[in-house]
């Protein structure tokens, strides 16, 4: 029997799974926290919860779940084992106990330096710089050359540089190095976190996995690779032009045209896959990042608006700029993990379980290790809870906002629930 | 499947090879196409099985073509089994049956 082919490449499951253990945990307590808190989305968005909750989501869920199934996804990718699954169990480490430091700032954060800043963006910054480090050595041991591997390698520096820029940020109120306006700092750290960490990691992941989740073979690779060119350059001048004083404002929107540009191709990538799937009927887990993909054309056109009302129409849009934040954090993103971990943490388990029983006994599939109806049960709270959002903020109305964010800890419950029955399933022969 | 024939040996071979599933969309190796030839030698008692996979990234890779090999060494105890894996012609979703196709969109 030959061999040498990803399953052989698999990371443990014990490097894994914890990170699908945690991150719901973080899901819920950014869910609850802004169950409690709503009012604040009516108000100034730099505040204490919003901030909260936004860390809470970006590390706590969505970097977590990145980490955890990126260890499972790499080999898939690079076609290489990963470097270092102690490297692994450090970054968690440092993250998790980062974690909650940083958190416990904001929550009492007044736009002042403490400790616990600098403690939790410290181990976040250490724990980021040893996943980085692991990812880069791992793509340097592979010999695979495509647009999946650039986008993730350049995914994992931009991480790097977001979170050393956030903790810059919080000293920086302090010492005053750089004398720019609070805001223009915070801008860059939220576009290289957004755009130059996660949209690239998602757009690197979905270029390898949506057409075999599919099955297409004919991909639109000049899409990915001028993606990549304009996102890159958007971001590089984004951040280059933070650190010069008396920048024309053209060159700002060139940057920010030049993402959005990379982020319809993107879309239209995915587009084409859609159009061209051998695999017509989407399983819950590609219905999901289907509705995810949705959500981020909606998120990209209320940040368009957001643009265009402040600068063009001189209206006050702040609104309208928290919609495209829920839109992309609790819509996207969320959106995304919720579908992908469907197609991922089932066959680490399964392989787990019943890699060696294949052939010997009848066993189950990996899909038959999730509830569907709980998967379908959470998609549908999910858009509900995204819709009364929308209608709460357009419209000013608390309600519908206590109701968004019951049904998104509703959500965050089932998905949970979901999760930690494949983590602790039961080895089941099938007669 | 690249073998254009086959002996009545071989074909239920090919019907022994219809139990394995591919984990990811649920359909058997034969209806995706994934089983190029079959070469079953009753005189020499060898069974030989090239096969390839959807992409060379699969994450279940390895374990469908374990399970061909247990399968296989299950079935034909008294033959030497070996599965080839190529990578040659490569797998197209043109090579999915009729059967296949169906089962997929079920």
């Amino acid at each position: 029997m030959q061999a040498g082919l990803s399953t052989k490449n698999a990371p443990s499951i014990w490097v894994v799974a914890p990170h699908f253990l945690l991150a719901p945990v973080s899901f819920l307590m950014a869910s609850l926290y802004l169950l409690f808190h709503y009012g604040a989305l009516l108000g100034y968005h730099i505040s204490a919860p919003v901030l909260t909750v936004l860390h809470l989501m970006i590390l706590g869920w969505v970097t977590m779940i990145i980490f955890g199934a990126l260890y499972q996804l790499i080999p898939v990718v690079m076609e290489v084992k990963l470097f270092s699954e102690t490297l692994a169990y450090i970054t968690l480490t440092g993250l998790v106990s980062g974690l909650f430091f940083l958190i416990t700032a904001f929550m009492g954060y007044e736009f002042q330096l403490t400790n616990n800043f600098i403690i939790g963006g410290s181990l976040i910054i250490g724990a980021v710089l040893v996943f980085t480090i692991n990812t880069l050595v791992t793509a340097l041991k592979s010999d695979k050359k495509n647009m999946s591997k650039l986008y993730i390698v350049s995914s994992a520096i931009y991480l790097l540089l977001t979170v050393m820029m956030g903790l810059f940020i919080v000293l920086n109120l302090k010492y005053a190095w750089l004398t720019k306006a609070h805001t223009e700092l915070l801008e860059t750290h939220v576009v290289i976190g957004l755009v130059g960490w996660f949209l690239m990691l998602v757009i690197g992941v979905a270029a390898t996995l949506m057409p075999m989740f599919l099955i297409v073979h004919k991909i639109r690779e000049d899409y990915l690779k001028w993606g990549f060119y304009l996102i890159n350059a958007g971001v590089i001048i984004i951040f280059t032009i933070t650190f010069i004083n008396q920048v024309p404002e053209f060159i700002r929107v060139v940057a920010y045209l030049m993402i959005l540009s990379g982020l319809v191709l993107f879309l239209l990538f995915n587009y084409d896959v859609f159009s061209h799937r051998m695999r017509k009927k989407l399983d819950i887990g590609m219905k999901l990042s289907a509705i995810a993909l949705v959500l981020l054309l909606l998120s990209v056109i209320s940040f368009v608006l957001v643009y265009f009302g402040n600068n063009v129409l001189g209206l006050g849009v702040g609104r309208i700029e928290i919609i495209a934040g829920i839109l992309l954090v609790y819509g996207f993103f969320t959106g995304l993990i919720l579908g992908q971990t469907y197609k991922t943490l089932p066959f680490i388990i399964w392989l787990f379980h019943y890699q060696k029983l294949v052939g010997k006994q009848k066993t189950p599939l990996p899909a038959d290790l999730y509830s569907d109806r709980l998967a379908t049960i959470h998609m549908y709270s999910f858009v509900i809870s995204l819709l009364l959002f929308m209608a709460g903020l357009l419209f000013t109305v608390k309600l519908l906002l206590i109701l968004a964010a019951v049904a998104m800890v509703f959500t965050s419950i089932v998905y949970g629930i979901n999760v930690y029955r494949m983590i602790f399933h039961k080895k089941q022969i099938i007669k | 499947m690249i073998q254009q024939n086959f002996t009545d040996e071989e074909l239920k071979v090919v019907e022994v090879l219809k139990q394995v599933p591919d984990p990811e969309v649920g359909v058997n190796i034969v209806d995706l196409g994934l089983v190029y030839t079959v070469i079953k030698d009753d005189e020499k008692k060898t069974l030989v099985v090239d096969v390839t996979l959807s992409t060379p990234g699969c994450p279940v890779g390895d374990t469908i073509i374990q399970h061909i090999q247990t399968i296989l060494e299950v079935t034909y105890p008294e033959y030497a089994v070996t599965v080839n894996l190529v990578w040659e012609p490569q797998w197209t979703p043109d090579m999915i049956s009729e059967q296949g196709k169906m089962e997929l969109n079920q």
